[in-house]
């Protein structure tokens, strides 16, 4: 009853992964890198703009450390609630999970406390403060 | 023998002691250096303590407002503040060494449930156990429990809500999100589910509140303590006035009766300002350290991340809930009264952080409409629970306060209404 696991629920984002057509990393990560090439000479809200573009082909190429660089540069740049706060919680979780696995408290301290400032950060945008 | 008992009646009844060891044991269990442990737990007690002085600040200006209240509007005037019935339970009914067994029993029942059931979550919000801790164990002690008994009983209901709420939540917190890798740790949820449920019947989810232009800010909630100012001052300026210069001036002395209320009013700001920055210190080392320890007993843990989590997914439905929580919760406070129930004032902060999570919640199932109506309702509801305890708080000897997050009001009801009347028939 209670205790009997009749279905495990699903922890990660797989379970919304499973219908979808294999991914060719290579060629999300070769776009990923072309746009980043290109930052330098873009700014304002444009700059934004293909900084959470290559941080989602990142996260979709499963460069975890790459798509955080791109959406914490982002984020610096325009605070603004959107993709790169969404995504970056579950960047940082993926981090924290890592972490746990490889028993690597430091590690898991430090994204956690990233998310907690995240969090303060989201508070504060909408609170007109930041 | 004689130290064991001066140990057990003279050290480990301190409540502020009681949760220092908690966080040494935190520390130590994580392998920190003997300094850290060391710092860790003193800082751990020095929260404790300003926690404390905050609370005695709080029921002060509380016991005044309560009597020129009675004085002005011939009825009982109720403050929704968590921190006032926290200060309360701690200074007169000298619950403080329970609450802080009672929380980590709420962490280890948590951790517990997670790693025996499917459910996988681990609340992470450290604030709202400390406030589940305080309502369970106030409740539990009405229902005539204590000692060991009144731990476990406290903890394991606030351990079954801990993951009960984020899972009755995940599935409108997957629709927000997307997948199933966080989920809501914000002990609201019960607010969060009654007003997708009215989103739902009343809403069209085609629209969403995401396609308006609205202002970015809220500039005047910029500052938790302004926006408290911003209820508290003119609520006892009015008061006093109503209360009037003669009944004013028994309780102010020598200082002019208004001048009075507006310091008892800054007073209570004072109050709720000490009392954070205790519970933020005594947090900052307990909970990292629960967390340490929960990820790894649990390795498929679903975190339960406070309610912002949520406000980068539709900010227009966060800045809606909160005009709409407010507009029930000022219909609430003229309409409670009229069925016998005390007149509840409205909690701006409370309205911002669950109206604006309802919001998300409600536009996730029934568009802008459905936010709209369905944030109405929800402050009407959440003006509503809170009333109902009022009761059983009077009964406590609890003054002109009740509690605010609905999931904790929902807890002591389930003592009030159920866990009591069993205890007593038994």
């Amino acid at each position: 009853m209670f205790f009997k696991k009749k279905r495990i629920e699903e922890t990660s984002s797989d379970l919304y992964q499973e219908n979808i057509k294999p991914i060719n990393k290579g060629k999300l990560i070769e776009e990923a890198r072309i746009l980043f090439n290109t930052i330098d000479s873009i700014s304002g809200d444009e700059r934004i703009k293909i900084l959470n573009k290559i941080g989602s082909l990142y996260f979709e190429a499963d460069k975890i450390d790459d798509a955080i660089k791109c959406y914490e540069i982002s984020i610096s740049g325009n605070k603004n609630l959107g993709k790169a706060y969404t995504d970056l919680v579950k960047l940082y979780n993926i981090k924290v999970k890592e972490a746990v696995k490889e028993k690597d408290d430091e590690g898991m301290k430090y994204y956690m406390d990233k998310i907690d400032k995240l969090l303060q950060l989201s508070k504060d945008v909408i609170r007109g403060r930041a | 023998m004689i130290v064991v008992n001066f140990i057990i009646n003279n050290i480990l009844t301190q409540a502020s002691i009681t949760i220092a060891l908690i966080s040494l044991f935190g520390l130590m269990l994580q392998r920190k250096k003997a300094g850290e442990v060391i710092s860790g737990a003193f800082k751990t007690l020095l929260g404790f303590l300003i926690l404390s002085a905050g609370s005695g600040i709080i029921v002060l200006s509380l016991i005044y407002l309560g009597k020129i209240f009675t004085e002005g509007f011939g009825m009982q005037g109720i403050v929704p503040s968590i921190e006032a019935i926290n200060g309360q339970a701690m200074n007169n009914l000298h619950l403080g060494n329970q609450i802080a067994l009672t929380f980590l029993a709420i962490f280890v029942f948590n951790i517990i449930i997670a790693r025996f059931t499917r459910w996988k979550y681990i609340f992470l919000t450290g604030q709202a156990i400390l406030w589940m801790a305080t309502m369970t164990t106030i409740f539990g002690s009405f229902a005539g429990l204590s000692g060991a008994p009144l731990i476990l009983v406290a903890g394991l209901v606030g351990g079954i809500f801990a993951v009960a709420m984020p899972a009755i939540a995940q599935p409108i917190v997957r629709k927000i999100t997307g997948s199933n890798d966080i989920a809501l740790g914000h002990f609201c949820t019960v607010g969060y589910i009654f007003a997708a449920g009215v989103s739902k019947l009343v809403g069209d989810k085609t629209k969403s509140t995401e396609d308006l232009e609205l202002p970015k800010g809220l500039e005047f909630l910029q500052d938790t303590y302004l926006s408290l100012a911003l209820v508290m001052i003119p609520l006892y300026v009015i008061t006093a006035f109503f209360a009037g210069a003669k009944f004013g001036s028994t309780l102010s002395g020598d200082v002019n009766y208004v001048v009075y209320a507006f310091l008892q009013a800054v007073q209570f700001i004072v109050g709720v300002y000490v009392l954070l920055a205790g519970v933020r210190l005594l947090l900052a080392e307990i909970v990292p350290a629960f967390r340490g320890i929960a990820l790894k007993v649990v390795p498929d843990a679903i975190p339960a991340l406070d309610c912002p989590v949520l406000f980068a997914y539709a900010p227009n439905a966060v800045t809606l809930g909160f005009i709409g929580t407010t507009i029930g919760s000022v219909i609430a406070m003229f309409l409670l009264p009229k069925f016998g129930l005390a007149m509840i004032l409205p909690g701006m902060l409370t309205n911002f952080f669950a109206g604006g999570t309802a919001g998300v919640f409600a536009n996730a199932v029934g568009g802008r409409r459905g936010t709209i109506i369905a944030t109405i309702a929800h402050g009407i509801f959440i003006t509503l629970l809170p009333a109902l305890l009022v009761v059983s708080f009077n009964k406590m000897g609890f003054i002109n306060a009740t509690a605010t997050d609905v999931d904790t009001v929902t807890a002591a009801l389930l003592f009030a209404w159920f866990i009591t009347p069993i205890l007593k028939a038994i």
